[in-house]
């Protein structure tokens, strides 16, 4: 069996930066509103570029680990990708909500209170609590697209390694755990 | 004790996510249940928590006590469509499996919603909440299938690493 260990930091920290981009850009993050896009999406293919880079067949729990780095670093990229694109955000959201108002959707009585204290500066506090959030779901969203990405990346290797002969089992050996 | 076959891990991993996605639903259910009472506050934080992953559009959203859910109609489909996979996975996959579902099964689960959203970025048609919410439970549905197998072959992985570890150590101490 081969014991090299992937290198699980450098697919994570490319996928993680392109899927943060994308998360923080305007519109383009919209992108997220799709079941996660970016980030299942980035997970794929850090586990893709895992599998590319790695000389062992990628397991499960390889793509666990490299998705929920890269949900991590997904989260910090776009994290300081919305200091300065913030006000922006808010516009572009308040256009969006004005826009459903004038085709008759009823909207929340706050929202222009929330749309209003959020085109301010953002207080670290709030910042770090975002931060926060947004990393634990990343990561949770990144466990699953690294998943779904062995299953459609990690299993090529093992299809185009040459057959081994079948180690015999010893005596008593059962599934169980 | 538990039946022979039957993982510990495995099922470890699975009663933590079944709390995790209770949590989760709780979560998007009481964010309208608080900005109804007057927690605007509280009610603030809870949809900031689920503004990474969801547009939160109003018209969008099913609604619980005069406010929206904390998430889109899709969203939710997910969501329960993830609550139902996870009841169906004892009795579909076990505990003592290790091998991903295949990947065929996935991308035809995927392939409503992906018609769905595709048609309506694209402006052939605007699908009602009802169809959003239905496509989105056929996707989530498969989802703890990947998700609970590939966390338990995580924690299985590194309790064996560890205890081949320990296995190293006493051997190494035992020659010394």
């Amino acid at each position: 069996m081969n014991q090299q260990k992937p290198e699980y930091l450098r697919p994570a920290l490319i996928a993680g930066a392109i899927a943060g981009v994308l998360s923080g850009l305007p519109f383009v993050s919209a992108g997220n509103c799709l079941c996660c896009l970016w980030i299942v999406g980035g997970a794929a293919l850090a586990v893709n570029l895992l599998a590319k880079n790695s000389g062992v067949v990628l397991t499960s729990s390889d793509g666990a680990i490299v998705g929920a780095l890269t949900g991590i670093v997904a989260a910090v990229v776009s994290a300081l990708m919305a200091i300065p694109l913030r006000p922006f955000n808010m516009e572009l959201a308040r256009r969006v909500i004005g826009k459903f108002s004038e085709l008759g959707t009823d909207m929340p009585s706050n929202l222009d209170g929330f749309l209003d204290s959020g085109s301010g500066i953002l207080s670290p506090g709030w910042f770090l609590l975002s931060l926060f959030l947004s990393a634990t779901v990343f990561t949770v969203v990144g466990v699953l697209g690294g998943i779904i990405g062995v299953s459609l990346f990690g299993r090529k290797k093992a299809q185009a390694s040459p057959p081994t002969a079948p180690l015999p089992s010893p005596p008593g050996s059962g599934d169980a755990v | 004790m538990l039946r022979p076959g039957i993982s510990r891990t495995a099922l470890a991993v699975y009663l933590l996510t079944v709390a995790g996605t209770a949590i989760w639903l709780s979560a998007i259910f009481l964010a309208p249940v608080l900005a109804g009472r007057g927690s605007a506050g509280a009610a603030r934080i809870i949809y900031a928590a689920f503004s990474p992953i969801c547009h939160q559009i109003p018209g969008r959203c099913f609604t619980f006590h005069g406010h929206p859910l904390a998430v889109c109609g899709r969203c939710l489909g997910i969501y329960v469509g993830f609550a139902a996979g996870l009841v169906l996975y004892p009795f579909v996959r076990g505990f003592s499996k290790v091998e991903l579902p295949s990947i065929r099964v996935f991308l035809l689960l995927t392939l409503p919603m992906a018609v769905d959203g595709a048609a309506g970025i694209l402006g052939i048609w605007a699908s009602p909440i009802g169809v959003r919410f239905a496509t989105g439970i056929v996707w989530g549905t498969v989802l703890p299938f990947f998700f609970v197998t590939g966390l338990a072959d995580l924690f299985l992985t590194r309790r064996k690493k560890a205890a081949a570890r320990t296995l190293e150590k006493i051997r190494v101490n035992n020659v010394e």
